[in-house]
């Protein structure tokens, strides 16, 4: 009864661990034709999902290049360390630059929003994408 | 006999079974944020080259010239003013690599001239190469810029806890007329508890 008590707990622990490295939010961004833009904003299960929150995303062009910008908000009482990292689609959704941008650390005390910004690699980028995790 | 040959059999099976496990290898996401150490690693590498093309490419009067005309830059080295062994080249390599995939640049390899200069010695000299189709001396063309800079570090130590902090600045100069015409600059702190063997 001991012995299955205690595997029942390090299974436990061991999808809690699990799920704390995966991908909790990821905001899509795309450009239309006209410049307006969509986002869709997924998120699992993860611990950040309650507590971050992609608040507001900003799309521009420098010359033909899409500059993206996201802020992000930290809706919790505590201080949050995570990672973002922008992934770059061209109009046919194929990712641009596959491993170009790294996951960057980013931290965030309560209440406050934070915004990071990103530049596309090349100017075949018409939509973005940005992950967060913890 | 019997015991003998089960016994043999068993012994096979462990032998088998210990080849089979080999060390423990498995392959990472080379993007992900690296924190074995206080020191210099790949997360800075990648941060650093990221945000300084980032701001490179998005800088208004760079972003003005570089529509019309994809200028030609040569990367002189990068000082390293840490305490470390940083391989500032590797930086430099990765912002060349870059702002070469923006298509907004143009680079001469300095690094290569040596080899380059050999290889036209034998097209020209060797008599093996069809003269029609070699490539001639005095053909290349100049950089009209250099991008070049500088990397310190500055290193605290208290009781059980050490801070470090990093500046990297990169400039970009106008070779005929001397002119900065952009730097960058990029900061990274890394705090940690004090060990005997880092840094």
């Amino acid at each position: 009864m001991r012995t299955a008590m205690l595997r029942a707990a390090m299974l436990a622990g061991i999808s809690v661990a699990m799920v704390g490295c995966a991908v909790n939010e990821t905001a899509t961004v795309n450009v239309r034709e006209d410049g307006t833009t969509e986002q869709i904003l997924e998120s699992n299960s993860g611990v950040l999902s309650s507590s971050l929150s992609i608040a507001d995303t900003k799309t521009g062009f420098v010359g033909n290049m899409l500059k993206a910008q996201v802020s992000i908000k930290n809706d919790s009482r505590s201080d949050l360390s995570f990672q973002y990292k922008f992934k770059w689609l061209d109009q046919s959704g194929f990712e641009v630059a596959i491993d170009g941008s790294p996951w960057t650390p980013l931290a965030i005390t309560p209440y406050e929003s934070k915004t990071v910004q990103g530049v596309a690699p090349n100017p075949t980028v018409k939509s973005f994408k940005i992950l967060v995790q913890d | 006999m019997k015991l003998i040959q089960l016994f043999t059999f068993i012994l096979a099976g462990l032998i088998l079974t210990a080849c089979a496990n080999g060390p423990k290898i498995s392959y990472g996401d080379a993007t992900a944020v690296e924190t074995t150490t206080m020191g210099f690693g790949s997360t800075d590498l990648q941060t650093i080259a990221a945000k300084l093309v980032d701001g490179l490419i998005s800088f208004p009067p760079i972003v003005q010239m570089t529509s019309a005309r994809r200028p030609v830059v040569f990367v002189d080295k990068i000082k390293n003013k840490t305490t470390e062994h940083i391989d500032t080249e590797s930086i430099t390599d990765t912002i060349q690599t870059k702002l070469l995939q923006s298509g907004k640049f143009r680079f001469v390899d300095m690094t290569a001239v040596k080899a380059v200069q050999e290889q036209m010695q034998f097209q020209m000299d060797s008599g093996m190469v069809d003269p029609t189709k070699a490539a001639a001396f005095g053909k290349q063309t100049g950089a009209e810029f250099m991008l070049y800079g500088n990397m310190s570090s500055i290193v605290k130590r208290g009781s059980g806890a050490q801070d470090v902090y990093y500046k990297f600045t990169l400039k970009l100069v106008n070779l005929e007329s001397g002119i900065m015409e952009w730097a960058g600059e990029k900061e990274i702190r890394k705090s940690g508890e004090k060990s005997f063997m880092s840094l």
